[in-house]
């Protein structure tokens, strides 16, 4: 990563070391989300707040913590935040807690968010360590919206709810694309999304 | 024991205790609302089992409007008014808790694996010009990993045709702890439309209503596939509760009550004079 100004540490993760598209990390969750935009939108704001928010408490006490048992802090941080973001969907947002169920609970076990911990939040500072861990998430749900977007609106001919292709079971005429309503679509979307970037910025393609 | 090791400690320690409590203290903090969001969904759950369910209206005004609650009396399979609403007896956890509340169930009559039926319950009226036309059981019992809360709501229009003349008008669950994707489907909107119009008794009021894998009579709903045990969780749970250990003989008796005020229903004055005084 080299330079850490806290601009490039914020933005960077958005296109240039997208933790999807480049680092492939946290797909199961994005295969499961982004059904509908309402979920993809509600699961990138939870792991954004999760990942800045844990990187910042493990940069907080990182010289603190015994090398012998990080990790293990490191997740004891991050289910106690995970745990946070659950009740408070339980409590406003109890409709989404259902329809997101385990994997709100599992973006304890996202890759992204302990990878950030470990990789960035151990060396760098807390402020620093924040934007990473928004920056991160952020990247994260920008991938989660774009394949929420194509399958919502190509699956159920919808985006938020609402009809934007009148789909013929309600009397319009899209007849809608049931691929898109299961998981493996997301992988297509996915490869076809990683295969773009990868097309713009040929930098980002790994020797084979 | 060496400082390094006592420092490691140390820390796990204090780390554990700060987490636990800032996650506690959110827990409790907001346990209030999250029952009142709980309560809402429960309501929903009725009114959409029972078909009265638009998206985005107000779960407690239409619950308000619709539905009327009757603690119904299990051992002599009547309503009753011993109880007020939301007394310890009618709360399934309490009851479940206090012996004189609940009563034991033989092992060979506990299909839905409950082990403790309550002695009072609360079921759900819809009527539609002082008739009686809809009715909201709740039903639980065990699927794969967990219990199954849900309502079932019958259809009692035809019910002048006897026990084959109920049918059911829509079953839906509101808290279980199923594998999402496979037994978790109980929520599927498609799987729940498969439930109304379904026949339920036999002209001996045996239960006979079943989740099957290859549904092709009128008693049949199509099995949730790579969900086996929950589908025969949905099966057992509703020929216990729709059994006669459960709500069946309190349908005869309602059906029966129905068979004899029905006639003045003609005569629209006396009509509602009777279901009234039924009240």
């Amino acid at each position: 990563m080299g330079e850490s100004s806290p601009k490039k540490i914020l933005l960077d993760p958005l296109v240039n070391n997208n933790p999807i598209t480049l680092q492939v990390l946290g797909l199961c969750s994005a295969l499961a989300v982004t059904v509908k935009l309402e979920t993809s939108f509600v699961m990138a704001i939870a792991v954004t707040l999760v990942t800045g928010c844990s990187s910042a408490a493990v940069s907080l006490i990182r010289t603190k913590i015994p090398s012998s048992i990080r990790i293990i802090a490191q997740m004891t941080i991050i289910a106690s935040m995970v745990i946070v973001v659950d009740q408070l969907l339980q409590a406003f947002a109890f409709e989404l807690s259902l329809q997101l169920s385990v994997f709100v609970g599992l973006i304890i076990t996202n890759c992204i968010v302990m990878g950030r911990a470990e990789a960035f939040a151990m060396k760098n500072g807390p402020g620093l360590s924040f934007l990473d861990g928004i920056g991160n998430g952020l990247g994260y749900g920008l991938i989660l919206m774009l394949v929420g977007f194509f399958r919502e609106l190509f699956g159920s001919g919808k985006l938020f709810g609402q009809n934007v292709m009148t789909p013929v079971t309600e009397g319009g005429w899209y007849p809608t694309n049931g691929l898109m309503l299961i998981a493996p679509s997301a992988f297509f979307l996915i490869g076809l999304i990683i295969w773009a970037i990868r097309t713009i910025k040929p930098d980002q393609v790994e020797a084979a | 024991m060496n400082p390094e090791t006592k420092r490691t400690f140390k820390v796990a320690i204090l780390l554990c205790l700060v987490c636990s409590v800032v996650v506690s203290s959110l827990a409790v903090g907001l346990k209030e609302i999250q029952n009142q969001q709980k309560e809402a969904f429960r309501q929903q759950s009725i009114l959409s089992a029972a078909g009265k369910w638009e998206d985005g209206a107000n779960a407690a005004e239409l619950f308000e409007e619709f539905i009327t609650p009757v603690v119904v009396d299990l051992e002599i399979n009547k309503a009753t008014d011993l109880y007020e609403l939301g007394a310890d007896p009618l709360d399934t956890k309490i009851a479940d808790r206090t012996p004189e509340f609940h009563d034991m169930l033989e092992p060979a009559a506990d299909v839905a694996g409950i082990k403790k039926r309550e002695k009072y319950s609360i079921v759900y009226e819809v009527r539609e010009d002082g008739v009686l036309n809809t009715l909201v059981l709740p039903v639980r019992g065990k699927g794969l990993w967990s219990t199954l809360y849900g309502f079932v709501a019958l259809d009692l229009t035809a019910a002048t045709d006897g026990a084959t003349g109920l049918k059911v008008k829509g079953l839906t669950y509101y808290k279980h702890g199923e594998t999402p994707g496979l037994g978790g489907e109980v929520d599927n909107p498609l799987w729940k439309a498969k439930w109304p119009g379904k026949s339920i008794y036999t002209d001996g009021w045996k239960v006979k209503v079943e989740v099957s894998k290859s549904a092709s009579t009128e008693y049949q709903v199509d099995a949730l596939s790579g969900a086996t045990l929950t589908s025969n969780g949905v099966t057992n749970m509703l020929r216990f509760w729709l059994g006669e250990d459960g709500f069946g003989p309190y349908l005869q008796n309602t059906l029966a009550a129905m068979a004899t005020t029905t006639p003045s229903t003609d005569d629209p004055p006396k009509g509602s004079a009777v279901t009234e005084s039924r009240n």
